[in-house]
């Protein structure tokens, strides 16, 4: 008796007792491939990525130790240079416009609105993002081709000479630009519509009842609640624009000059085009550094405007 | 209390079962069954996941990669028969392996070097020749030597200038098999709309502004007289060599004397052959290229001439045939993509560049180049000197999509389909004028080409004055690009 009444309380302390191991063993087992993943897919590269920008490697002869020579010649490469000034204008430009647009066709959707218009507006809003990119800019380009494009011969109709859109530096900027923005709005406005749903209806009320409408209501009810869904909105925005490449490759090719030519399109022709893998990856180990100093700045700043309920 | 476990059996550890099949599994036996099922995809699917899957990996056949997609290596399925029928020992594979351009498609042969995959034969054309020569391919030389007799019927039916584009310092590493110059094509619509006739065939530069007024006048809107476009091949580079110089400084190596010697003994320019081009080093602040620019700069100012970056390819070609174009500079290969635009012979015509300074031409030209890292260097030979025989050539270009190297395809028949009517002005370009030469590329090709484009926009959007600050740009660009992997 005491026999058969000992054995299953020592069977269910062991079972106990080993639950913790197996369970470990069980994740370790599960989590293997996406470490490995990881690992292999990941950070491996990138740790090649940081050796390699200390050799001059050109694929197919061996890599030569070149200590940081090609940090030094991309100091003295104009259009670097000028590749990095193009990508922190395009970001500070196109971010703001991204934000901005979704933020208020968001907002816009708010009120009273039919939910099945909302739901048009909201699938029309985000269908361009699923597009690609580089389809949707081959046909910008036709679009804006200034003797035989669309927008230039909508303009003839009203009188507006025809528009070098993609052949002056500041209209084909600004062509990258509108292209790019016009395709990635929809995930901000997603996150902010997001946002916006879950504000709790009473603080609105309890604001109109204080006498707080409109821009007042925005700014002091609205935008601080909303706060934490503009920093992760922004730094995925800032992230992503800083490395822009379709857009500007497929319409401009970086041009006229090199007016639209971003960091990714100078890492891309090194690398590829111009077999310099080495200075490929010291441009892509700064472009690295700056897109963390940006979200770290952008993390810092955010403990004075975003608001945690 | 009664219980209510039935005597003799053990009581459930969780949740009573009900139900039957995938209900009643046991949680071990579930994931058990789905170990088993990872384990059993995985290996279903080993050959995908280590790539052993892909055609012709691990083969011993010819691996011959092309630009282009499936359906142009089908369509050299009887071109790869004829190889077969007369080598059966040498099994061969066609890739196409699919890009914009050849920079794109050196690139991925490039990726497949470095992954340790290359093919054993690359079609490369002048664009990639002395990249491919300083880096990847193997010489001809020996191979030529050894079976000069066989091969005396090519040369003698391929023009020299084509095969000195393909030597690189003395040595010759390509056949061509298909080339194209830059000829000036004609819309007779819109001539004859003009009131023009088909241009003298030594018109200058000023005849060309002429009639591209002419054709303004008669059209002025919806319309360019002059088209061209920002790339190395018909871009300003013709203009350039019509005024006798480059953007570049032109030399050649020596050597080469072997194959001068022996097959092209008695050709004309004999003592102006050497050992290939050679590129290297920046021209672009020379007097006549600044003035090359400035005339281009004033086409566009004048709305003669389209911005260089609005256009090309299929776009050119559309334009082209709907009127809406006047001229183009174009190859041979234009002939067969207008036809298939809905063109016919007489809606099209071709006469060669403008004469300036001089009226040399630029040409491009492609053509098997053997890998350094081949399997079968003498199967990968058999291949290379079969394709450049008259009847692999006659399989291989069957309509005028490109102009074949040899001189005796270019005919009558060729073109019956197609047009143009002065259709002999393509190969006469090589025989009328001898110094006519490749498009300037270097092993740095790339970064070269990237240099051109960018700063061709530039100069030609603005003033006169500014055309002299983007030679200067480009100067110092082209310096850049010439030093890299140097």
């Amino acid at each position: 008796m005491i026999t058969t009444a000992a054995a299953p309380r020592r069977t269910a302390q062991t079972a106990a007792a080993r639950r913790p191991l197996i369970e470990r063993w069980l994740a370790t087992i599960f989590l293997a491939p996406t470490v490995l993943g990881m690992a292999l897919f990941t950070f491996l590269p990138i740790i090649g990525s940081l050796v390699l920008a200390f050799f001059r490697w050109d694929i197919i002869s061996a890599p030569q130790f070149v200590g940081f020579a090609n940090f030094a010649s991309l100091a003295q490469d104009p259009t670097v240079r000028v590749s990095f000034l193009n990508t922190i204008v395009f970001v500070v430009v196109a971010v703001t416009l991204q934000l901005g647009i979704a933020l208020g066709l968001a907002s816009m959707l708010q009120p009273r609105m039919p939910s099945w218009l909302r739901v048009f507006l909201r699938s029309t809003f985000f269908f361009p993002l699923v597009l690609s990119a580089a389809s949707v800019s081959i046909f910008m380009r036709y679009m804006f081709n200034e003797q035989f494009g669309v927008v230039n011969w909508l303009l003839s109709l009203i009188g507006i000479p025809a528009v070098p859109w993609l052949t002056s530096p500041v209209a084909s900027a600004a062509v990258v630009v509108l292209v790019y923005v016009w395709q990635n709005f929809g995930f901000s406005f997603l996150l902010f519509l997001g946002a916006l749903t879950n504000i709790p209806k009473e603080l609105h009320e309890a604001a109109n009842l204080d006498g707080a409408t409109g821009w007042k209501q925005f700014s002091n009810v609205t935008l601080p609640l909303i706060s934490p869904t503009v920093l992760v909105a922004s730094v995925m925005a800032i992230i992503s624009a800083l490395q822009v490449f379709d857009q500007p490759y497929v319409l401009t090719n970086g041009g006229p000059g090199d007016s639209t030519r971003t960091a990714v399109m100078v890492i891309f022709e090194s690398a590829f085009q111009q077999l310099e893998f080495g200075e490929a990856s010291a441009i892509g180990l700064v472009l690295t550094v700056l897109i963390l100093a940006v979200t770290a700045l952008q993390f810092r700043l955010s403990r004075r405007f975003v608001f945690y309920q | 209390m009664t219980s209510e476990k039935t005597p003799g059996k053990a009581n459930p550890s969780y949740a009573p079962r009900s139900g039957s099949g995938l209900s009643q599994l046991t949680r071990r036996s579930l994931l058990g069954l789905t170990g088993l099922a990872v384990a059993g995809a995985t290996v279903g699917a080993w050959p995908r996941l280590t790539g052993s899957d892909i055609p012709g990996r691990g083969s011993k056949a010819l691996n011959i990669a092309i630009l282009g997609t499936a359906a142009d290596a089908a369509a050299r399925q009887g071109l790869v028969q004829a190889f077969t029928a007369a080598h059966p020992d040498i099994p061969v594979r066609l890739q196409a392996i699919q890009g914009a351009d050849w920079k794109d498609f050196f690139s991925k042969i490039l990726t497949m070097a470095a992954a340790g995959t290359p093919p054993d034969v690359v079609y490369v054309a002048t664009e990639g020749a002395q990249l491919f020569a300083d880096k990847l391919a193997e010489p001809l030389d020996d191979y030529v030597r050894r079976d000069a007799a066989d091969m005396r019927d090519y040369f003698d039916d391929v023009h020299p200038s084509l095969l000195e584009a393909f030597m690189y310092q003395g040595n010759l590493y390509q056949l061509p098999l298909d080339w194209n110059a830059a000829n000036m094509y004609l819309n007779t619509t819109t001539f004859a709309q003009a009131g023009l006739d088909r241009p003298r065939e030594d018109w200058t530069q000023d005849d060309f502004s002429a009639i591209l007024r002419a054709l303004r006048k008669a059209r002025p809107a919806d319309f360019t007289p002059y088209y061209w476009t920002n790339r190395l091949f018909g871009g300003v580079v013709p203009w350039l060599y019509a005024n006798n110089t480059s953007f570049l400084t032109e030399t050649k190596a020596p050597g080469g004397d072997w194959l001068w010697d022996r097959f092209y003994p008695t050709d004309p320019a004999r003592a102006t052959r050497g050992g290939g081009y050679q590129w290297l080093s920046p021209n672009a602040e020379d007097g006549r290229v600044i003035e090359t620019f400035d005339y281009l700069r004033e086409l566009v100012a004048e709305g003669l001439g389209v911005r260089p970056e609005a256009g090309g390819g299929n776009a050119l070609v559309g334009l082209f045939g709907n009127n809406r174009i006047g001229t183009t500079p174009a190859g041979g290969y234009w002939a067969q993509g207008l036809h298939d635009a809905g063109m016919t012979p007489d809606q099209f015509d071709v006469q060669f560049f403008p004469r300036w300074r001089s009226q040399r031409h630029q040409f491009g030209a492609a053509g098997y180049a053997i890998m350094r890292t081949a399997k079968d260097k003498d199967a990968a030979w058999e291949w290379v000197k079969f394709c450049s025989s008259r009847e692999a050539m006659q399989l291989a270009i069957p309509k005028p999509n490109t102009t074949p190297t040899r001189r005796s395809m270019v005919n009558e028949s060729f073109y019956a389909a197609t047009g143009p009517k002065h259709w002999k002005v393509f190969y006469d370009t090589l025989d009328r004028f001898p110094t006519s030469g490749p498009i300037p590329a270097p092993p740095q090709q790339a970064a070269v080409e990237t240099a051109l484009m960018k700063n061709v926009s530039t100069a030609v959007s603005g003033s006169s004055a500014d055309v002299r600050a983007a030679m200067g740009t480009l100067q110092r660009d082209l310096e850049l690009a010439l030093r890299r992997n140097s």
